[in-house]
């Protein structure tokens, strides 16, 4: 953790706030754009906002051709094959996802197969397979947490093999993302909590992990002074703008920082039990928080101390020990706010994992890519005895 | 003032040896993860749950040397530097990458972290290779390089370093062959 090198990006055009949600056509038009593809799931159509999106193409000389809302709660090969055909024989031109996580991955994997013509994604796993040049792709979320609106990395599964394909290339960036706070008013307090909650873990595993550097911490910092000051607003003031987009700006900022620095511990082992016991993914990371971090102290405990300020500890007559005990002690107080807010869960069992699945998690969290990043050497049975605290 | 646009001969010769040292570690790393899963639990155990044949290339990017290795029984082969069908790749971004991890410089797991590599194929096949190259480097290394390398250096037992002490000694003409070749080929690529 010497930063003797780091590597930063963040191509991702950026229009965050009120009304933002209006530039679309103007942005489609800029990327030359005439006829995009609407890809999003069944409860953003429900939701009304697929509908709050059409609207602003009245009057405009872009039109959709297409829109795409079969997308699952977890991608998969299938579905994104299915996706690319309704584009290619619709003529589409652009992609637009409007959705959570899952489908920013999808409307990234339908830009894999049909920029790289090819019908096996098996081929193209792992780090700058795909090439490009891809096709303009804009990307709306509708949570502040999975920050995939500026990453680089797509997860989806393959359904005959059983494997999660990761894609990793800077050319699964969106051209645009835009932030705006309609999108996420409706969000239910439990699901605002818990996306709150991942944006955090990715701020805060930013600010631990090994490629940590200068250009991540500032958005790391910035997205944790966010969070702190909005999210429990957002979570029991749902309508409140100025908290939505807050979070929404979080959740953003903690993407680049650790899109960049990559996450840890925390983030294996919620990969895993979601994998494992379908435990959400936000929630998964709230509730191993506080464990991951306590595991890395003796490695981290510097840059754990690091985040009190950000997080409004005061910090005076405290040696690094006990600032980074007090960051943790933190974490710990925002769980609690949250499970008072809306009854988040605080331990995995309340979270549906059975004890018997611990072992399973466990494997699975050692082999998980984020273990590279994590400043202490992490393995299964490591993995095993954090399990079972936060059990 | 015009100016050479091809690298200097200094520099080409500077590649060269870069080269050299690069395929003489990966052939002696080729060789060392033969040795290695013959006669060290940890890497049985490790390679225990990979599917049988699986092969995995390691290799400098563009056109530097390679190896492949393949998973046979409880055992690792060596398969060497020639072209193979592989589901893994774990490949250098460039020599100079390479060079700091064959010279005890840097870690596998930093070379993940500094983006010093690229992987092609499923992530989870890659932590597990990861981890079995960590196993090989911890008996290549001395502990004084695996202490700078490594987020937790392994705590010897005597037995252990007997193995480690054999593998080192097996891993010699290893070595020198591995050099001759690079050379001769070297030489033969120039002429």
């Amino acid at each position: 953790m010497s930063n003797a090198y780091f590597e930063f990006s963040c191509p991702v055009r950026i229009l965050s706030g009120r009304a933002a949600l209006a530039n679309l056509p103007y942005e489609l038009r800029q990327l030359g754009a005439k006829k995009p593809m609407i890809v999003t799931d069944k409860g953003i159509v429900k939701a009304g906002l697929l509908e709050r999106l059409m609207e602003v193409f009245v009057g405009e000389d872009i039109q959709p051709c297409a829109v795409f809302d079969e997308t699952p709660p977890d991608s998969s090969d299938k579905v994104v094959d299915a996706a690319a055909k309704l584009y290619l024989k619709n003529g589409c031109d652009a992609l637009v996802a409007l959705g959570g996580g899952s489908v920013l991955d999808t409307a990234k994997g339908i830009n894999i197969v049909v920029s790289e013509e090819t019908d096996d994604l098996l081929e193209l796993q792992g780090v700058d397979r795909v090439q490009g040049p891809m096709e303009p792709f804009i990307a709306i979320p509708t949570t502040a947490g999975t920050g995939s609106e500026v990453t680089c990395v797509a997860v989806i599964s393959n359904v005959d093999a059983g494997v999660k394909m990761a894609f990793v290339s800077n050319r699964l960036y969106p051209d645009v993302a835009i932030l705006d706070p309609v999108m996420t008013q409706t969000v239910p307090p439990k699901i605002t909590a818990a996306t709150g909650m991942d944006a955090l873990t990715h701020a805060v595993e930013a600010v631990i992990c090994l490629q940590k550097n200068p250009v991540s911490d500032s958005f790391a910092f910035a997205a944790i002074r966010l969070i702190r000051d909005n999210l429990e607003t957002a979570v029991t003031k749902g309508s409140s703008p100025d908290a939505r987009i807050a979070m929404a700006n979080a959740a953003l900022l903690a993407g680049i920082a650790f899109s960049n620095s990559m996450v840890g511990n925390i983030h294996a082992m919620a990969h895993a039990c979601g994998g494992v016991a379908h435990v959400p993914h936000g929630v998964a990371n709230s509730i191993l928080m506080p464990v991951g971090m306590t595991f890395n102290l003796p490695k981290a405990a510097g840059y754990i101390a690091q985040l009190c300020e950000s997080m409004g500890i005061s910090v005076e007559g405290k040696d690094e020990q006990a600032r980074a005990k007090a960051a943790i002690d933190w974490v710990r107080d925002m769980q609690k706010t949250m499970h008072k807010a809306c009854g988040l869960p605080m331990k995995l069992s309340d979270a549906g994992v059975k004890e018997d699945q611990l072992e399973t998690i466990a494997t699975l969290a050692a082999d998980d890519g984020a273990v590279t990043y994590n400043p202490e050497e992490f393995t299964r049975e490591d993995a095993l005895k954090l399990l079972k605290q936060a059990f | 003032m015009t100016y050479a646009l091809q690298p200097s001969a200094a520099a080409q010769r500077k590649y060269s040896l870069k080269r050299t040292v690069a395929s003489v570690s990966l052939a002696a790393f080729g060789a060392a993860f033969e040795l290695v899963s013959r006669h060290v639990p940890a890497m049985q155990e490790e390679i225990a749950g990979w599917d049988e044949g699986r092969r995995v290339v390691i290799g400098v990017l563009p056109k530097g040397p390679k190896i492949t290795i393949e998973k046979k029984g409880n055992r690792i082969v060596n398969l060497g530097g020639d072209e193979f069908k592989a589901d893994l790749h774990i490949l250098f971004k460039n020599m100079d990458s390479a060079l700091l991890i064959f010279t005890g410089r840097l870690g596998a797991d930093g070379a993940v972290a500094e983006n010093r590599v690229t992987v092609w194929g499923n992530n989870g096949h890659a932590m597990q290779a990861t981890r079995a190259m960590q196993i090989v480097q911890s008996y290549l290394f001395p502990m004084f390089i695996l202490k700078n390398t490594f987020k937790r250096p392994p705590d010897y037992t005597f037995s252990q370093r007997l193995v480690k002490m054999r593998i080192m000694g097996a891993l010699t003409p290893h070595m020198i062959l591995a050099s001759y070749r690079s050379t001769n080929q070297h030489n033969g690529d120039d002429q």
